[in-house]
């Protein structure tokens, strides 16, 4: 990563960064094309509005409708954007349908995540040729290649990092006016940039959107109580500040090894607990986590305790805790571990996790302390979806979880 | 080393007025050198260090490091091992491994650890651990799971911490290397 000078000095300058990095856009583009693929996101309308003020009327900002994003954000987005001071004008591209076929049967996190960046960038190289525009521009940051170059996970947005030439690949080049920022400082130019506090302190939302957060297969059906899972979490838990709060969908199927009853008895042992109240079991799909710097695809151990345990333990941040780290050190195919909020009976397929977690710059992620009776009213909402039986909350901080489950 | 929180070393000693550089183990000494250096950091990475005679790739070259560097030093993590090791310590796979937020009680709260005692919460991941610390080195920091958290030299400037100073959720890990910088402060002058 080039050294900037605006980095390297004490603390991080707005203003000299934005100086130094308009220039140098002018200076690589001389006066072409730009294609900037926005999300909606801080990170991407930030790295947008770095350059608009170097490019004006040469950059063409686009959104790509992969039909994993959140309930009428696209159009939401792009109205948002619209308004003064962005005034930003933004086209939506239509691709819904390409990409949810290009995961299909596909459980594998990172096969999944490969093939949303294939699809991501084919559909990119379709609007650069429209357009007859030899550069696009991206809202990567510091922590999206560490964590790629790392093997963590491949983050849908990083390609020189990792070797793959998009002028050969693709046929354009990238340009990536952020990338040795982390989110904090983002923010930060963010504000310098008047951007509105609605997009400088929204909630991160990942790349390839809800398919990081349907966990294994991915169906219809799971995208679709996923979006509303996800409006009731949102809706919940953002007058909290935690940094960042969603919902995840797993299908009820359980793994075999380690089985219920060992996993049961180092639950009711770090919790201190009778084994007749204390339920553990793994979900046989497997989620994202990093234990000693490096990826950990592990099982997700789903927790019950019995409903008057639950009451009391629901509240005790230092029991939990417990409770995980006690299970994790155990087992090293378990690298998460959710507690059960609400179930109802009856065969239902889904359960839905919520996950909310407190950060910098979500390089570590501690777990929020979401008010019991809280999580019980989200669970009590999200169980209005017919095929979901399970609420679960998430006590895992990173490590050895990363924030996402895929 | 591949570390990824070793990008945050270089941003907390930026943020503390220092410039610095993040560089690969396999640097050679006189490049290291030419740059003029006043103190090295060593970050954590993937790799295991149980098998000191093995040795490989970047663990290999920083060992050679830790050799041959006479400047203030401080390892962590995965390097606090192989500290541990190129001193004639012991690194065994860790009985409970730690990931997340970890208590640290400190044993001896001078110098590196000052005004961090008598505990704090340090973030954690790993899955090894030192369990003999070499001679001529102080255990000054441990936790319930971990007997050398922290160790220090007797009588160089070199120091290894388990835990990561460098993520901003290690509560007091600013001071630390406040701390760190005093120290390689004083050495300048002696």
């Amino acid at each position: 990563m080039g050294e900037r000078l605006s980095v390297a000095v004490q603390g991080f300058h707005p203003s000299s960064f934005l100086s130094e990095e308009t220039a140098r856009l002018r200076e690589l583009t001389q006066g072409m094309k730009v294609i900037s693929a926005v999300s909606g996101g801080v990170d991407s309308t930030v790295a947008t509005l770095v350059a608009r003020e170097a490019l004006g009327d040469n950059l063409f900002p686009i959104m790509i409708d992969t039909g994993l994003l959140r309930v009428d954000e696209p159009e939401q987005v792009k109205e948002r954007l619209s308004r003064s001071p962005l005034s930003l004008k933004l086209r939506l591209v239509h691709a819904s349908g390409r990409f949810l076929s290009s995961v299909k049967g596909e459980t594998d996190a990172e096969e999944k995540r490969k093939k949303f960046r294939e699809t991501f960038y084919q559909v990119l190289r379709e609007e650069a040729e429209k357009e007859a525009c030899e550069y696009i521009l991206q809202g990567t940051i510091a922590p999206d290649w560490i964590e790629t170059q790392g093997g963590i996970k491949t983050q849908h947005n990083v390609l020189e990092q990792v070797g793959i030439d998009p002028a050969t690949t693709y046929g354009f080049k990238i340009i990536e006016p952020l990338a040795d920022l982390y989110k904090d400082q983002v923010r930060a130019l963010g504000r310098h940039l008047n951007l509105p506090k609605e997009f400088s302190e929204r909630q991160p939302f990942p790349g390839p959107g809800l398919l990081v957060r349907c966990i294994g297969n991915v169906t219809k059906e799971k995208i679709r109580v996923l979006k509303e899972a996800t409006k009731v979490v949102e809706t919940s838990l953002s007058p909290f500040n935690y940094e960042q709060y969603f919902a995840a969908v797993v299908e009820n199927k359980f793994a075999l090894d380690p089985s219920a009853k060992t996993i049961s008895a180092t639950a009711s042992e770090a919790l201190g607990l009778p084994k007749s109240e204390v339920h553990a079991e793994a979900f046989e799909d497997r989620v994202t986590g990093v234990k000693g710097d490096q990826r950990s695809y592990g099982l997700l151990a789903a927790v019950k305790l019995s409903e008057e345990s639950r009451e009391t333990y629901g509240w005790l941040q230092d029991r939990l805790r417990q409770l995980q780290t006690g299970i994790v050190e155990k087992f090293p195919d378990i690298t998460r571990v959710a507690l059960l909020v609400k179930e109802r009976r009856g065969g239902r397929p889904l359960s839905i996790i919520v996950r909310a977690v407190s950060t910098r710059d979500f390089m570590t992620a501690a777990v929020s302390a979401v008010p019991w009776k809280i999580l019980k009213d989200i669970s009590q909402q999200i169980m209005k979806e017919e095929s979901v039986s399970r609420v679960y909350y998430d006590i895992t901080p990173k490590p050895p979880g990363t924030i996402e489950f895929e | 080393m591949k570390g990824q929180y070793n990008h945050l070393i270089v941003r907390n000693l930026k943020e503390l007025g220092v410039n610095s550089k993040l560089l690969s183990p396999s640097v050679p000494l006189e490049q290291l050198e030419s740059m003029k250096p006043d103190a090295l950091v060593m970050g954590g990475g993937p790799q295991s260090v149980r098998s000191p005679d093995k040795l490989t790739g970047e663990l290999a070259d920083a060992a050679r490091l830790i050799r041959q560097v006479k400047l203030p030093m401080l390892c962590i993590c995965v390097t606090h091992q192989l500290l541990a090791t190129a001193f004639g310590g012991v690194t065994e796979a860790a009985r409970k491994p730690e990931f997340g937020p970890v208590e640290i009680s400190v044993l001896d709260d001078g110098r590196i650890l000052e005004g961090l005692g008598p505990s704090f919460t340090a973030w954690e991941s790993h899955n090894d651990e030192v369990v003999r610390k070499p001679d001529g080195f102080q255990v000054i920091a441990k936790s319930s799971n971990c007997a050398v958290e922290a160790m220090r030299h007797e009588k160089r400037d070199i120091f290894g911490v388990q835990f990561h100073p460098e993520v901003s959720h290690t509560t007091k890990g600013v001071e630390l290397f406040k701390n760190f910088l005093g120290i390689v402060e004083e050495h300048k002058r002696t």
